[in-house]
């Protein structure tokens, strides 16, 4: 008798735990999927969660993601913005949408062309809406040269230039890609792994851009060669670049904007654009599918690409801004740098090619 | 009986299995489950009529000379025995003659072999650590021996910082090194500094256990020895040396087996031609490969795995006679000041400096950047913690919620993981039979990468298992935070309760049942009392994992309520490492606090 009590009472206790943990999914129509397109309500009213990266809410300078909510939520009296840290980026969403598990949030903000190009090559219906379906009133500032979706549900709103950053003080400007390979920059090198990293990423497909993809991995032997240290992440790299470990490292044209910011010696921080070039690596943002208020959504990416937006988060998150009209600062047109010519691959010749390149390009290094 | 007293009654008397249960559902919902389905995806169910299973994601990589060197032609054909052992005899002729080198093994070589490099530098840097702690007295020794914790809930982020800090080129180490006129070493993306920072994680592991098994060696019997004409020397090897051997080998197995699957360190201070078998499924992960990343994943644990069941057949055989606690008295480190130029006296102090820089240098280096602005010293990293947590809006990381949420996930942990760990600690120590593999599985969170349980954690609990219907069974939450820490912890709390309990003398639980105790009442009166020790030790370390845990906490702490000290840690980091250390600085010195703390109150208990 006592046995059966002890027994009842354990499994109600579990029972109840367990219960808690049990959810049941609306399965909602998703309005605004297919073809149609959205019109715009006469008020907007609600929640509207956009997901994103760590750094755009919580970085140690000031990020911009407080002053976006606080400028949207007065543009939209009735709207409430919620911030949504995605801590593995769109991978977690692709996931999400492969295992049929809720997502929550309704626009990403961060997305870069890589990104599209998993998520496409993942799930057989898009992630993502057409921004076709509505009409953004400030589209048409976006820089032709930085839109990088096809079918245009990415939305570049800023936009960085991956190059060498170096100290003067230790070695000469590189001019270009093959100089680096010469025996005045031995061992003065830190980059990132392209399998882990932006920036190493996009180092990498520069290098397959200016040597081809039959001849990147010689390109790379001669670098290794050259004692060239590839660490794991952007952080890593400039940490051990910032404690003078090496006097050049893979990093931002935008690199002085912050080192002016915080006093630094410039000497430290000059910017290098071998042979005039630097990579692109625009940002983008995109409505969901899976989207509760699509139409919101649409209005928040027309106001992140509104003149004041624009400028407000440029100087903010230390990148360009993706349009024509931003408001921007003299100070920060001067040490903002840009290249002569920005080096890119659109979504279709990194479509099929990506995973390839990184992989044999890891595989070069790591067999070393 | 009253109601009450009949409810206690009966909890007393199924109290031990109830735990066990609870504890085997924990264990299976967030870490087998999650673990399951990660490494499901290595073999593929072939459809027909049986259905088939087919296992070429795992063939694909033991053939693939990039993961297995030499090996891939063995495994490409694994029957031609006669070719294989021919292969060899060839090649060791031509290694005799001086012709070819060592055979490569791919990264599963190369990873085995900067465990074992790693494995001996650990223990050659903590056993001497453990000798001064167990034989001499000095003032701070206790707090000294709290503190051989520490490293394990510092986050890796935060060691990297420290070490390149004081092995780079600008570093502690060059200076010294330029100050005696010597030539400067250039060590990070070294081999070398991700062998020095395995050490200063696993060191104090190997220190930690030794000098608990160097305190319970029975002093009486190296007297008898010693009474019976054995030298110092010869009473050591013969008497001491076994009573140890068991702690120590339990310290270099976990570092190998940790080392064996390390990654956050060789990101962060080597450079990619470091990697291991674990960088690799991190990459593989990441770009959602993952029926590649789980036939490699596959293979990690059986290595560890392995290990972890040849050494619990070892310690069982290990744990026949039962051993006094009276160990053996310490001695005063400085008597007197002369006393300092004897030979052991200048080899402690030897020590003392290799191990202050390897240990003492990240550290303080990490401190000194909290404080060391462009233009001298400056409070300004910690008037920024202040200034984020007064004006920080929703959406931003603040300083206090990080501390609070780590002790409260802390704590919580310790309430889940002592009674887990020391239920399976009682269920494996029983004689039956299958009690190794058993053992063995219990051990499954060490063995298992922490890549592996996060993803596995994010694609099971939190995404929710489908249950049918539009039901699915979700985990999320600090319900869900304290549960996987707990899973991380509660193996350490077993393997420091499995010892002492398995050389309990079973006729005390066995008079006090047969005088009427419950099965409980045992285990509270007469066994915990004497496995005290363990049960502290056990404490720490579950504290410890708890505080320091990043992976699974980053992915299970939805939302922006629950992040802890090592999330915030990571989330200040920028171009400027200022914030970052000085919430490192915070987090360092809240969990020394706590340590002293455990460690006192537990040492209470034990004498109480």
């Amino acid at each position: 008798m006592r046995r059966r009590r002890f027994l009842t009472a354990t499994a109600g206790v579990a029972a109840t735990t367990v219960a808690g943990c049990i959810t049941q999914s609306d399965d909602g129509d998703d309005s605004g999927s297919g073809d149609g397109t959205l019109t715009t309500p006469e008020s907007f009213e609600g929640e509207l969660t956009v997901a994103t990266y760590g750094a755009f809410v919580d970085s140690p300078s000031t990020s911009p993601g407080g002053w976006v909510k606080e400028a949207f939520e007065e543009e939209y009296p009735d709207v409430t913005l919620n911030w949504e840290v995605a801590e593995n980026g769109v991978t977690e969403f692709v996931q999400r949408a492969s295992r049929d598990a809720s997502i929550d949030a309704d626009v990403y903000l961060g997305l870069n062309v890589d990104d599209l190009v998993v998520a496409d090559r993942e799930l057989d219906d898009s992630l993502f809406m057409s921004s076709d379906a509505y009409a953004l009133d400030n589209g048409d500032a976006v820089r032709d040269d930085l839109r990088f979706d096809p079918q245009s549900r990415a939305v570049p709103y800023d936009t960085g230039y991956i190059t060498l950053v170096y100290d003067e003080n230790e070695v000469d400007e590189p001019t270009s890609l093959d100089a680096l390979t010469t025996d005045p920059y031995q061992g003065t090198l830190l980059a990132q792994n392209a399998q882990s990293s932006d920036p190493g990423r996009a180092f990498m497909l520069w290098t397959v851009n200016q040597y081809s993809a039959d001849g990147y991995l010689d390109y790379w032997r001669d670098l290794v060669d050259n004692d060239v240290r590839i660490f794991g992440s952007w952080g890593d790299a400039y940490d051990a670049y910032s404690q003078g470990q090496r006097p050049m490292v893979v990093s931002y044209s935008t690199d002085q904007v912050y080192a002016n910011r915080n006093d630094q010696d410039m000497s430290r921080h000059q910017v290098a654009f071998p042979n005039g070039q630097a990579y692109a690596n625009p940002e983008g943002m995109a409505v969901f599918e899976a989207s509760d208020s699509p139409a919101l959504g649409f209005e928040f990416l027309d106001f992140v690409l509104s003149p004041a937006a624009q400028g407000e988060i440029a100087v903010r998150n230390v990148q360009l801004p993706a349009t024509d009209h931003a408001d921007l600062t003299d100070e920060f047109d001067q040490y903002a740098l840009e290249p002569d010519e920005a080096v890119v691959f659109d979504y279709d010749e990194l479509a099929g090619n990506l995973d390839g390149w990184v992989s044999e390009w890891a595989r070069e290094i790591a067999g070393n | 009986m009253s109601r009450t007293g009949r409810a206690v009654a009966a909890l007393e008397h199924h109290a031990v299995g109830t735990v066990a249960v609870a504890a085997a559902v924990t264990v299976a919902l967030v870490f087998y489950l999650p673990v399951g389905i990660v490494l499901s995806e290595a073999v593929t169910v072939v459809p027909g009529v049986p259905p088939g299973v087919s296992v070429a994601p795992l063939i694909d990589v033991l053939t693939d000379e990039f993961y297995v060197g030499a090996l891939a032609g063995v495994a490409a054909d694994p029957l031609a025995v006669g070719r294989h052992a021919g292969n060899v005899l060839d090649w060791a002729d031509a290694f005799l003659a001086g012709e070819t080198g060592l055979p490569e093994f791919g990264l599963f070589g190369f990873t085995a072999y900067q465990a074992l490099v790693s494995t001996v530098a650990s223990v050659a840097l903590g056993l001497p650590g453990a000798y001064v702690l167990a034989r001499f007295e000095f003032p701070g020794r206790r707090t000294l021996r709290s503190l051989t914790i520490l490293p394990f809930i510092l986050p890796s982020v935060m060691v990297a910082i420290g070490f390149v800090a004081t092995f780079g080129r600008e570093g502690l180490l060059n200076n010294s090194l330029a100050a005696v006129g010597l030539p400067p070493v250039d060590l990070i993306g070294s081999l070398t500094v991700v062998v020095v920072a395995h050490a200063f994680y696993n060191a104090p592991l190997v220190t930690r256990v030794t000098v608990a098994a160097w305190e319970t060696v029975d002093a009486r019997a190296v007297e008898t020895a010693r009474s019976l004409g054995a030298s110092r020397r010869r009473a050591f090897v013969d008497v001491v040396v076994p009573q140890l051997l068991p702690a120590v080998l339990t310290g270099a197995l976990l570092t190998f087996v940790f080392t064996f699957m390390t990654f956050p360190i060789v990101l962060a201070l080597g450079g990619l031609d470091l990697a291991t078998v674990e960088v690799w499924v991190y990459a593989l992960l990441r770009n959602l490969n993952y029926e590649e990343a789980a036939a490699l994943a596959v293979l990690e644990t059986a290595v560890s795995l392995a290990l972890t069941y040849a050494y619990l057949r070892y310690e069982a055989a290990q744990a026949s006679g039962s051993r006094g606690a009276t160990p053996p008295d310490r001695v005063p480190l400085v008597p007197s000041p002369r006393a300092l130029l004897s030979p052991s006296r200048l080899a402690v102090l030897a020590y003392a400096a290799v191990a202050a820089l390897v240990f003492l240098g990240p550290i303080v280096s990490m401190v000194w950047t909290s404080v060391a602005g462009p233009d001298g010293p400056t409070l300004a990293y910690y008037e920024f913690l202040v200034q984020r947590q007064v004006e920080g809006t929703a959406v931003q990381t603040k300083p206090w919620p990080a501390v609070r949420n780590s002790l409260t996930f802390a704590l919580g942990t310790l309430a889940v993981a002592l009674p887990m760990g020391v239920a399976v600690a009682l269920v494996t120590t029983r004689e039956f039979r299958g009690r190794t593999v058993l053992g063995a599985i219990a051990m499954g969170p060490i063995a298992v990468s922490g890549i592996v349980t996060g993803v596995g954690l994010l694609l099971g609990p939190v995404f929710g298992i489908p249950l049918g219907g539009g039901y699915r069974l979700q985990v999320t939450g600090a319900v869900a935070v304290v549960a996987a820490h707990a899973v991380a912890a509660y193996p350490f709390v077993t393997r420091s309760v499995a010892p002492p309990l398995r050389r309990l003398d079973p006729a005390m639980v066995e008079s006090a049942r047969a005088l009427g105790a419950s099965r409980a009442r045992a285990l509270l009166d007469v066994e915990l009392p004497l496995i005290a020790a363990g049960v502290v030790a056990g404490a720490a370390f579950a504290f410890a994992i708890s505080v320091g845990e990043f992976d699974s906490t980053v992915i299970l702490a939805e939302g922006a309520d629950s992040y802890t000290m090592p999330v915030a840690v990571e989330r200040y980091r920028g171009r400027r490492l200022g914030p970052a250390t000085a919430m490192g600085t915070v987090l360092l010195a809240v969990t020394s606090a706590s340590f002293v703390v455990i460690d006192r109150l537990g040492g209470r208990f034990e004498r109480g």
